[in-house]
């Protein structure tokens, strides 16, 4: 060929390609992806292996919830938000896992190069392989559906917290997802896209784990904006354990859309159309020196939340006086029993009492025996009087639930408001109630028992019979 | 740039490829420096160089894995700069290809003759046609995972036909194979360009196979071209100017081995002759053509040692000459390689 007729090309091709130019419904390129994809993932991959896992974990940890409200330690609305927000930390866990996974454990399979050297375009590769990595979570959001029935006992919560769940995983899960696959696509080797996505992971999920006073300052709060893990939880905590509405919460979802947004235009519109047979970051990123201002905000943030706990009151003062009587002296009862009791508050002295708080304390009669945390015996265990006048009187009830053997004294504390922060009061104590517990434990507590063991187990059969339906038409012999 | 068409093609075949000025560089590292080539459809080029050479970066680049610095290059009369429809008009099979474990041949191969845009059934039959043609008809429906990599590689080269390409590059398509399988795999792949009419870039570091299915040859080192031309054009072309040495290895019985060896140093033109009495009994010297003869002076060399040999009643076990594309290879790369 001439350079001249070199340089112009020649458009003459020798129409090898057109022979095999098919009649037929041609399949686009990500819906190829995603079904080969899908197989991978869950007639031999790892999906339906984590699915289990996942199932495995939601069983034991509604079957601790069910046991602990045997003994109503935790409300059925606190149940249902701690098993959605369970389902959906560890459902991210295993959409990152598999996101990780994607293109970098292709290239160490050396089973990248051959999808590249197709005609398929990179962003449908990179959208069927996402379509693909995010179906745990269809799984796992219909695994978790019969234990969150369950332990709702018939609560009005449950359908406002399935949809709820529902949403905030569906956002969630798949941002994560594209996440992993950003690191990825950006890495040679599953060992570092796995630590990169895993250490982001935690970071991510770190605030979760902060203690109150850490969340309630300015900084705290700002924090918990910020982080698309915090911020959905407190929102999903928040709808369905305080009964609070979307409207006012939306502040601590926008992060999580707007994350999902970010990565999601990362991933399709600036790495799939570079992705490459190698890995790397298409632009410059100085780690290290971004690394430390990262943490170092980061411990400033969080000292500064610490810090910002509540100014405590200090002045005495007193007003009044004031009786508590108590209905029973002693009470024997079996582990997980629940015992009632009334009190009676009397205002004895002469004028108006200020508003008056009553509170229940349990301490162990057993020097050896465990530090009693009250939350735990009683889900109200504080009461808030109006003024009573002189000589009125005003009754409470009182249950207590009996969680762990021994000898316990329950006693109650009155305790007049001060009347400015500069004041305090004196308050007045109950005679004591003697209550010695019993064991006693319950099998299958709140019927999920059933749940626990049966939905696993339905899993690793579907499992078995997806391998021997694929086995059928397979010639297993070796080479 | 083209090369001499066989003497058996009386029609021209056109260019299936053409590169011009390619070239990528590697921070400091000049991988290729201004690659220019040309391929006809039915031919096979035989793609050399030592390791290092640029070999592996010029298929990538051609394959449109990576982008050139700069330079330019056609496939089918497509462009480079439509890297999607070149893709539909090649096959490769790279050096390190992997193969997922747990899918049956014909399902591998249907799923990349869907993405090459072929209906579940087109790919399907053409699955069929290929598994057949590389001789895995009886094993279509195994686990790739139970296959040996004889049978990867050929499962490898029938995803490169696939489409039907117009071009197919093999990167060291007989790495790892026996030599039972390395013959089966050549015979294959000159039967790819004969029957399919495509152009095939064949890298091997098997050197006496390659010139003996090979029509041309691109030798590469250092990133630069050293020779290029049909594998006759090449050799002679490189005997004329060089003082050429080959190494002979011939193999007698022990009892032999000493009047073998007066044989080959009382004969004109050999050198350096060594031997091991070992249980094979090796004899290895050096023939040696001088500047400016004839450069079928070492076969007439070989040709009259043999005699000789066979003259003085010695059996000869093995007489191995090496080849000429081996020598020249050697020459111009300066290298040594097995």
């Amino acid at each position: 060929m001439s350079d001249a007729a070199f340089r112009f090309g020649n458009k003459q091709t020798t129409g090898n390609v057109a022979e095999v130019a098919s009649s037929g419904r041609v399949l686009p390129a990500w819906w190829l992806v995603f079904k080969r994809e899908l197989s991978e993932l869950w007639i031999w991959g790892k999906a339906l292996t984590l699915v289990i896992l996942y199932s495995i974990y939601l069983g034991v940890s509604s079957y601790i919830f069910a046991a602990s409200s045997e003994l109503s330690l935790i409300p059925p609305k606190e149940m249902v938000y701690l098993t959605i927000s369970g389902a959906i930390t560890v459902g991210l866990f295993v959409a990152l896992i598999i996101g990780a996974d994607s293109f970098s454990g292709e290239r160490e399979r050396a089973t990248l190069e051959a999808l590249l050297l197709t005609p398929a375009n990179r962003i449908q590769i990179v959208l069927g392989k996402f379509l693909a990595s995010t179906s745990p979570w269809l799984v796992a959001m219909i695994i978790a559906v019969p234990y969150i029935i369950v332990l709702s006992q018939g609560d009005a919560i449950l359908g406002t917290a399935m949809l709820w769940g529902a949403i905030l995983g569906t956002i969630l899960t798949p941002a994560f997802t594209a996440f992993g696959m950003l690191v990825s696509l950006w890495t040679n080797s599953n060992r570092t896209s796995y630590f990169v996505s895993l250490t982001a992971y935690i970071l991510l999920l770190l605030p979760v784990q902060f203690p109150t006073s850490a969340k309630a300052g300015t900084y705290g709060k700002f924090l918990q904006q910020l982080d698309p893990l915090e911020g959905a939880d407190h929102f999903l905590e928040k709808i369905i354990v305080s009964n609070r509405t979307a409207a006012e919460l939306m502040p601590f979802l926008w992060t999580s859309i707007l994350f999902a947004l970010l990565i999601f235009v990362v991933l399709f519109f600036f790495a799939a159309p570079r992705l490459r047979l190698d890995g790397g970051v298409p632009v410059k990123f100085h780690r290290k020196k971004n690394g430390n201002v990262a943490i170092s905000v980061l411990i400033a943030l969080c000292w500064l939340s610490l810090s910002s706990h509540p100014v405590k009151a200090l002045q005495p003062a007193q007003r009044g006086s004031f009786h508590i009587s108590i209905d029973k002296t002693s009470a024997v009862a079996k582990n997980g029993d629940k015992i009632e009791f009334h009190t009676v508050v009397t205002n004895t002295s002469a004028q108006t009492s200020p508003p008056l708080i009553v509170a229940m304390n349990i301490i162990n009669l057993d020097s050896t025996g465990d530090v009693v945390d009250p939350e735990d015996w009683s889900p109200e265990r504080t009461q808030y009087l109006t003024s009573l006048k002189a000589g009125q009187s005003s009754n409470q009830s009182w249950i207590l639930n009996t969680i762990l053997e021994g000898n316990y004294m329950v006693y109650m504390v009155l305790i007049p408001t001060p009347a400015d922060h500069r004041s305090t009061s004196q308050p007045v104590t109950s005679e004591g109630i003697h209550v010695t517990v019993t064991h006693f434990t319950r099998l299958n507590p709140g019927g999920v028992l059933p749940f626990s063991v049966g939905i696993p187990l339905l899993l690793i059969l579907i499992m078995l019979g997806l391998l021997r339906l694929r086995n059928r038409g397979i010639d297993m012999g070796n080479s | 740039m083209n090369f001499s068409p066989d003497s058996k093609s009386l029609t021209p075949q056109p260019d299936v490829l053409v590169a011009d000025g390619l070239r990528k560089i590697y921070g400091r590292r000049r991988a290729l420096q201004g690659l220019s080539f040309s391929l006809k459809s039915g031919r096979v080029l035989g793609f050399l160089g030592p390791n290092g050479a640029g070999k592996t970066t010029a298929i990538r680049i051609l394959t449109t894995i990576l982008e050139p610095d700069s330079g330019y290059f056609f496939v089918d009369g497509i462009g480079s700069e439509e890297p999607e429809e070149i893709r539909r008009r090649i096959g490769v099979l790279p050096e390190s290809l992997g193969f997922p474990k747990q899918i049956t041949a014909i399902d591998f191969l249907s799923y990349f003759g869907q993405l090459y845009g072929q209906s579940a059934n087109n790919a399907r039959r053409n699955t069929l046609v290929l598994l057949e043609e590389v001789g895995l008809q009886n094993r279509a429906k195994s686990l790739v995972g139970t296959y040996s990599r004889g049978m990867r590689q050929r499962l490898g080269i029938a995803r490169a036909l696939i489409n039907n390409p117009a071009v197919v590059f093999l990167d060291e398509p007989t790495l790892g194979l026996d030599p039972r399988g390395q013959q089966e795999l050549l015979t294959l792949v000159k039967r790819i360009a004969r029957d399919r009419k495509a152009g095939v870039i064949l890298c091997s570091h098997l050197l006496a196979e390659v010139e003996g299915i090979c029509d041309d040859v691109v030798i590469l080192n250092h990133g630069q071209i050293v020779a290029k031309g049909s594998v006759a054009e090449v050799v002679g072309r490189v005997e004329r100017n060089m003082i050429l040495i080959s190494l002979l290895k011939i193999r007698v019985p022990s009892s032999f081995l000493a009047k073998a060896r007066q044989i080959l140093e009382a004969t004109p033109g050999v050198q350096n002759v060594s031997s091991s009495d070992d249980s094979e009994s090796r004899l290895e010297a050096e023939l040696i053509n001088p500047t400016g003869e004839n450069p079928d002076k070492i076969y007439q060399i070989n040709n009259r040692l043999l005699s000789d040999l066979i003259h003085a009643k010695i059996p000869v076990l093995s007489f191995d000459m090496g080849g000429r594309l081996r020598d020249v290879f050697l020459h111009l790369t300066e290298e040594n390689i097995e």
